[in-house]
């Protein structure tokens, strides 16, 4: 559960601001490939985590 | 141009040989193993995911929804990427008790046959729309391949034409491909590689056409741009009025795919071949999503710029057929076909395993005299082509009436259903059976009712009067069913499972399901002995020759060994031989064999924790506790060194008597392993120890004190403490901890010092004798003494000169025995220059007195002048028992020599028989206290031993050469060195001692 905990407060985040996220995200007056852009984003923040992640997991095991 | 119906076919025949081709390679091992296990191969082999639909369909729905469509990719996407929390639990419930399916997983969480049956059920009706799918998509497209037109496709089309016939042989291909490669149980390495290589010309296929579309109908991105400027109402499609609701209906529907979609399911959770892929799924299978989902926008305006006939979803094939191009179309429609045959394949096989494990196995015993694999792998490939044919048999029932959204959009809405059952599986132990059951019940028959039924009627819209309300039914009301399905499937669940009373199977296995449980996991007792029990058992229900190979395999597995009897490691062999099973045969028949054949008792004893269990599930998950939990984690594992590193041996058992704890110091005290013997009975332990544990811990007594136990030949002396641990509950424990003493080296002290303490009172009473019969010798001495003076007479003066040498020897043996009784009582007064040569003579006229025993000569031929530091006394004992052992040992006869001589610093004194000398193997322990070869009550086993303190107090060496006649393998000698006096310890010595 206490990893988890971060993520309901993610959650709860995306759901206050998803009107105004999507509302900007879908503008037509932005490019198109808005919603790409910012999903390429996410993937990239994801996968930057996940590699501190698993230095932090190696660190330890290395002493 | 237009193709041929053979040449479509043609083209679907060597597309399906580079799938048997590759599959085959690959379970052959001519594919690399390192491409074949690479996460890179695992990650497109989830690209099963984009079906056909994804191909086709979502381009409708983006024409229809705009960015609402994004959502069949970013929901999923979204599941992916939180991975580490919402499938890694399911990953690992998966791996640990070897679930197959999605009914497996509610199976054995809800601890219900019915609950599989009933899965299995839903599963099957909700597939059905999702296979026609890919079917309808695979003959459209042939369709239009043929036709170059697309005005007849989207009609509703009855007869069976040459396209239909067409999609017959492909499903036949597809079926054959998924008999020869999926049905065996062992890791599909040969699918996996191949649905990958599916995924990989899926995905190039779709960027292909994008490119395509983008540098050949629009003249680059420049070109795409300035067509949107000029035509603004696309880009105002791609946010559509009043679709912000279903854009996010869209998304709740598409976000339970990987954990309710069958074949999603078994690829994420099942087929996972690579440890600790989570991590590199979690980013990079959004990636994946993302490239799938780039070319949907620029297709979609390219379709519409060309314009044409061609149904929406078929843009991908239209693009390039509009625009004259052969390869691309070629390109397309492999790329359409790959994605519509990896999501047969994968659904198929897993919805063929649902239906064998849940509603053919439980209803069909096995033959068990003949090998069942091979019926199992032949049953599995009976049900993967029957599920084939069924998908296109209900293709062809829907007659070309539905398009590809609203086939998927059902089966989608079918499948959310599971959900609710999913998500408790892990987040809620309260949720039951019977909750899943009504939930599950009243979200599909409103599912059916809604969307089905009217879809088996060809009706797009229905009116269903209920209670007086009219309905509204049909796919075109997706969206409202959805909600209404969904919301109500889960106030039923929730509602039910808090008024119904979970039963206590059903809970331990809600307790194992969830991530952080706090129950203590009861330790079951088993009424088995042996492995061999196990195959006995399981006989009956599954053949010898499978029996035997799956408990081998399992023990295997754990590392244990046929002959393993301890109830622990047989617990861990049962749970492991039902996972073999359930991956096997699934879980439903495999709970239902092991509760019947080798069931499981509940304890006589209440309470009885499996502490074992709970520490090897804490370091399973040890990596994963944070904060409290992990400070309390080091806590533990603080207080368990400690305990293992206690110099004492120690050792716990539970109430019913199995070893909980066995630390380092018993390991090294009784020489048997912590691992071998953790989890078994006291009483099982090898002896001599498991008596004497087992007499101990069930006697009453706090103490045992001074236990003989003979270890490797030598008498041991054991005391043993135990201390009962309070349990929580008042009055009650949680068994006993045992700690054991050696106390053999304080036991030898005692007894020396008792026969220290014989000797001395020997030696007092002796020189109390020697005192008593001196006077009267002194007497005699005396008056044959004045005798001599009073009388001439020769032959009574020879008389008187006989009488003075008897009292003189006798004097000298009363003085001897003085002497000796005064043994050890110099010992702190220090070491003094001692007469080698005179200890030795003493020693030797002592030995003399024992007329009783044998006939021996003894020889002095130690150098008069020879000196050493030492005790004279103690010196005088190191004769006695090296001259008294030598007697003993020397035959009738018998000749003892004693030589001595200076050798540089060192005394070198040799006491030598030449009786049978001392064996090899037991030369090493003579010096041992207590060790004697002689009868009991000859002698003590001290003699020796005292000899080797005395050398070593007087810092000498000791050695013994045995036998000293190579040739006629007799006779033994002691060689004992010890330093002599210096000049300058002499000067000392003169000064503090009198020589």
């Amino acid at each position: 559960m206490k990893r988890q905990r971060p993520l309901l407060l993610l959650l709860l985040l995306i759901y206050i601001f998803s009107p105004t996220l999507f509302g900007w995200i879908t503008n037509p007056d932005g490019g198109w490939y808005r919603p790409y852009v910012i999903w390429l984003l996410v993937i990239v923040i994801a996968y930057f985590s996940q590699q501190r992640d698993t230095e932090e997991h190696e660190e330890p095991s290395k002493q | 141009m237009t193709f041929s119906f053979i040449q479509v076919g043609l083209i679907c025949l060597c597309y399906i040989a580079i799938l048997f081709s590759i599959a085959y390679c690959t379970e052959k091992g001519l594919i690399a193993q390192r491409l074949v296990y690479h996460p890179v191969t695992y990650i497109f082999s989830l690209g099963i995911f984009a079906s056909a639909w994804a191909y086709y369909g979502v381009i409708e729905l983006a024409g229809r929804f705009g960015y609402g469509a994004l959502a069949y990719y970013i929901g999923t996407g979204a599941l992916f990427l939180f991975a580490p929390a919402t499938l890694k639990p399911l990953m690992e419930l998966a791996k640990r008790f070897q679930i197959n399916s999605t009914a497996d997983l509610l199976t054995f969480r809800y601890h219900s046959h019915a609950v599989g049956g009933i899965v299995t059920l839903c599963m099957l009706m909700a597939m059905a729309p999702l296979i026609a799918l890919q079917i309808q998509a695979v003959a459209d497209t042939i369709h239009i391949l043929t036709r170059n037109n697309g005005t007849s496709i989207t009609m509703p089309n009855t007869t069976f034409d040459t396209r239909k016939l067409l999609a017959l042989m492909y499903c036949a291909m597809v079926a054959g491909f998924a008999m020869m490669f999926g049905s065996n149980r062992e890791h599909h390495k040969g699918l996996i590689t191949s649905m990958a290589f599916e995924s990989l010309v899926k995905v190039f296929g779709l960027c292909a056409i994008g490119l395509f579309a983008i540098f050949e109908v629009f003249s680059g991105f420049g070109g795409l741009e300035q067509w949107l400027a000029e035509n603004p109402d696309n880009l105002a499609r791609l946010n559509p009025e009043g679709s912000n609701g279903s854009s996010h209906t869209l998304l709740l529907v598409f976000i339970a795919t990987a954990v309710s979609m069958p074949h999603i399911f078994h690829m994420t959770v099942v087929e996972n071949p690579i440890k600790n892929v989570t991590k590199t799924i979690s980013w990079a299978f959004p990636l994946f999503l993302l490239v799938m989902a780039l070319p949907i926008f620029p297709l979609l305006w390219a379709g519409i710029k060309l314009g044409g006939q061609f149904p929406t979803e078929y843009y991908p094939l239209a693009i390039p057929i509009v625009s004259g191009s052969n390869t691309f179309t070629i390109i397309s429609f492999v790329a359409g076909l790959s994605a519509a045959t990896g999501a047969i394949v994968a659904i198929s096989l897993a919805v063929a395993t649902m239906i064998l494990n849940h509603w053919i196995l439980p209803a069909t015993p096995l033959r068990t005299h003949n090998e069942i694999y091979g019926q199992l792998i032949w049953m599995r490939r009976v049900l993967i082509a029957v599920v084939i044919l069924s998908g296109y048999g209900f293709y062809l029932t829907l007659g070309n009436n539905f398009n590809l959204s609203a086939l998927a959009l059902t089966s989608f809405i079918a499948t959310l259903q599971f959900l609710p059952g999913v998500i408790a599986v892990v987040h809620w132990s309260r949720g039951d059976r019977n909750g899943l059951l009504a939930g599950l019940f009243v979200g599909v028959t409103i599912w059916f009712i809604g969307l089905l039924l009217p879809m088996l009627l060809g009706l797009h819209e229905l009116e269903v009067p209920l209670l007086g309300i009219t309905f509204n039914a049909g796919v075109e009301h997706w969206s409202s069913i959805t909600l209404w399905s969904l919301g109500l499937n889960i106030v039923v669940f929730v509602a039910t499972s808090l008024l119904t009373k979970q039963s206590d199977d059903e809970k331990y296995s809600a307790e194992l399901c969830a991530e952080d449980e706090l129950s203590h996991p009861i330790r079951m007792a088993l009424d088995i002995r042996s492995p061999e029990e196990f195959i006995e058992r399981l006989i009956d229900r599954i053949g010898e020759s499978t029996a035997r190979t799956e408990v081998d395999r399992a023990l295997e597995k754990l590392g244990l060994n046929a002959s393993e009897r301890r109830p622990y490691a047989l617990r861990r062999l049962r749970d492991e031989v039902e996972a073999n099973l359930s991956g096997l045969m699934g879980i439903s028949m495999a709970t239902e064999i092991m509760d019947n054949q080798v069931p499981y008792r509940v304890p006589g004893i209440d309470g009885v924790a499996d502490i074992n269990l709970m520490e090897s599930r804490i370091n399973e998950y040890r990596d994963h506790l944070t904060g409290l939990a992990a400070e309390l984690n080091n806590l533990r594992l603080y207080h368990r060194r400690t305990l293992e590193e206690l110099p004492m041996a120690v050792c716990s058992v539970g109430k019913d008597m199995e070893v909980l704890m066995w630390n380092s110091a018993m390991e090294h005290l009784t020489g048997i392993s912590s691992e071998s013997v953790t989890g078994s009975r006291l009483a099982d332990i090898l002896e001599p120890w498991g008596e004497l544990l087992d007499r101990f811990a069930n006697s009453s007594a706090p103490h045992f004190y001074k236990q003989e136990v003979e270890l490797a030949g030598r008498t041991h002396w054991i005391s043993l403490h135990q201390s009962t641990i309070p349990s929580s509950n008042v009055h009650e424990s949680d068994g006993q901890v045992i700690l054991l003493e050696d106390v053999t080296e304080l036991q030898i002290l005692e007894k020396e010092l008792m026969h220290s303490e014989r000797l001395a009172s020997v030696g007092r009473l002796a020189a109390g004798v020697a005192h008593e019969i001196g006077n009267p010798v002194t007497g005699i001495a005396c008056l044959a003494q004045n005798m001599k003076y009073e009388t001439e007479d020769a032959e009574l003066l020879d008389s008187v000169t006989q009488i003075l040498s008897q009292t003189d020897r006798v004097s000298r043996i009363v003085h001897s025995l003085v002497n000796f009784s005064h043994s050890g009582e110099q010992k702190d007064t220090g070491l003094q220059v001692v007469g080698l040569f005179e200890c030795a003579q003493e020693a030797v006229d002592l030995i003399r007195l024992q007329k009783e025993k044998g006939l021996v000569s003894f020889s002095n031929e130690v150098e008069p002048n020879l000196k050493a530091w030492g005790d004279n006394q103690r010196i005088i004992q190191v004769f006695v028992n090296l001259l008294s052992n030598a007697r003993d040992a020397c035959t009738e006869g018998g000749h003892i020599l004693v030589e001595g001589s200076r050798r540089g610093n060192w005394a070198r004194i040799a006491v030598s028989d030449d009786g049978p000398g001392i064996p090899e193997d037991i030369q090493e322990r003579i010096f041992e206290p207590f060790f004697t070869t002689k009868d009991p009550g000859e002698g003590t086993g001290l003699g020796l031993a005292m000899v080797y303190s005395i050398v070593e107090e007087h810092k000498g060496l000791l050695d013994i050469i045995s036998p000293v006649d190579k040739v006629l393998q007799k006779g033994t000698k002691f060689v004992i060195k010890l330093p002599i006096p210096l000049e300058s310890d002499a000067t000392t010595g003169n000064t503090k001692h009198r020589l």
